[in-house]
């Protein structure tokens, strides 16, 4: 299974050059203040975990990987823990892009608010791929964007009537109660959404024919 | 011990039937595959090697299950149509991921083919022309020394000194007796000269199944006119062909005929004659 993540890895640092004039737009849109950093780190990872997806759909590798001996299962553990991996190296670098922007404007950091923006948007990017997986292992990458498109505009306009129908100041309540643990809370539960959707794209690889 | 069984395999699409096919790949043989584009070549090589998973009958490689026991893929090289590593990866990538996959691959022997075959180390695969991406398939498939090749039209887009390289490589690989191989091609030609077996498949069932020397030698291609041809017992021939002056006449043996019929031309056949006349012959 190593060798199915360096796979996912090595097509990553292939894919590197182009990405470079992405990445350095995004780190100066930081420093403008334009985004936050943690936009970047969930921009950034999903898109490169997509690109993956799109190179071993141009190449049919999925047909291909079945028939090595790794089994089913461990190509779609291999993706799931790729994803992880690059999760944890983007949110490295936005940690580090964090503490240089606020260094450079010549504030105190504030650890917290860095923290807790970076637990927040690693529990919606594991949320997002959670998502995302399952429909790209049954539809392909083809229909699953298009699935995704109407999914995302969905949610925001769903988002949109509830937040104007529903008082949320609770939240903020509940946050500041658990203020302390809500870092690793959004990360357990991250990961526990990201396992259980690995179930079930194990579920629909099982079954897959290319 | 036989390397591969099928057995009564059975699978629908829409359109299109596989049905009952069975045959044997003994080990030590090559075992040739033929038969147009959609007769089900793919699909029977598609099973073998779990792509499809939906499909009815049994399959069995080294006498293990193919579904149940996946460790046998270890012994097993795969050379697909069209299905490879993501383009973007360089060629030395390859060995740095199967070395993690393959318990038995051999980088040094990877790298010599390579070499041998005079394929760029550095190069993305994308950058390789046709010709040497199917020489990197072909490389990939040999490098963890499998003892069954599955080949899905492995010499198909290369020029005729590369396809004779590729061939060699595959004699090469047939000097272990304990080695095997089953081939699709559409290059009849390189199945004459390396399969021992034959087996044609035609709109998803087995139409013929043979020794490739035997049939080479036993089959055989009437050539004569109408008179002639209406002389011609039907269980004498297996299929016809009027041309513009003159009849062929596919027959199954050579000997047999003769006494029996005085007609001077039999030719002797190839596999491409052979397909042509059973497709498109009548009877």
């Amino acid at each position: 299974m190593i060798g199915l993540i360096k796979k996912d890895i090595l097509v990553l640092k292939s894919n590197f050059k182009i990405l470079i004039p992405i990445f350095v737009i995004y780190i100066f849109m930081a420093f403008q203040g334009m985004l936050d950093i943690s936009t970047l780190l969930s921009f950034l990872s999903v898109m490169l975990m997509m690109s993956t997806f799109s190179y071993d759909n141009l190449n049919k590798w999925d047909a291909y990987a079945v028939t090595l001996p790794n089994g089913r299962k461990n190509l779609v553990k291999a993706k799931y823990l790729a994803t992880v991996i690059v999760i944890l190296l983007t949110s490295l670098v936005a940690t580090i892009v964090s503490f240089i922007i606020t260094i450079n404007k010549g504030e105190n950091i504030n650890y917290q608010y860095i923290f807790i923006t970076l637990g927040a948007t690693i529990f919606a990017t594991f949320l997002f791929q959670a998502l995302m997986y399952p429909i790209i292992f049954k539809f392909g990458l083809e229909k699953a964007r298009l699935i995704l498109f109407i999914l995302i505009f969905g949610l925001i306009f769903l988002g949109g009537f509830l937040i104007n129908k529903i008082d949320f100041s609770f939240l903020a309540a509940v946050i500041d109660y658990f203020s302390n643990f809500i870092v690793l809370i959004l990360l357990g539960l991250g990961l526990l959404v990201l396992i259980g959707s690995y179930i079930v794209s194990v579920n629909i690889y099982l079954k897959k024919e290319f | 011990m036989n390397a591969l069984e099928i057995k009564n395999l059975n699978k629908k699409y829409e359109g299109f039937e596989l049905k009952n096919v069975s045959f044997t790949v003994e080990e030590g043989t090559v075992m040739g595959l033929i038969g147009e584009n959609g007769a089900g070549k793919t699909t029977i090589i598609k099973a073998i090697l779990n792509i499809l998973t939906n499909y009815k009958g049994e399959i069995l490689i080294f006498e293990a299950d193919n579904k149940k026991n996946l460790n046998i893929y270890e012994d097993v090289g795969v050379v697909l149509d069209d299905m490879f590593f993501p383009e973007i990866l360089y060629v030395k990538d390859i060995n740095s991921i199967m070395k993690d996959i393959f318990t038995k691959w051999d980088s040094k022997l990877f790298f010599q083919y390579l070499e041998m075959f005079k394929l760029p180390l550095n190069k993305q695969i994308k950058t390789l022309s046709k010709g040497m991406r199917k020489k990197l398939e072909i490389i990939t498939a040999l490098a963890h020394h499998p003892k069954l090749l599955i080949l899905d039209e492995p010499t198909t887009g290369i020029d005729p000194i590369a396809r004779s390289e590729v061939i060699d490589l595959f004699r090469n690989f047939m000097q272990d007796e304990k080695c095997s191989i089953l081939l699709s091609s559409h290059i009849t030609t390189d199945l004459e000269h390396i399969a021992d077996y034959i087996t044609f498949i035609d709109k998803g069932e087995v139409v013929l199944a043979d020794s490739c020397p035997l049939l080479m030698d036993n089959y055989g291609i009437v050539k004569c006119n109408e008179k002639e041809f209406q002389k011609i017992a039907k269980d004498d021939y297996l299929k016809y062909k009027k041309n513009k002056y003159d009849y062929e006449v596919l027959i199954s043996n050579k000997k047999e005929f003769k006494k029996k019929y005085d007609i001077k031309i039999i030719d002797n056949i190839t596999l491409e004659e052979l397909m042509v006349l059973m497709i498109k012959g009548g009877k």
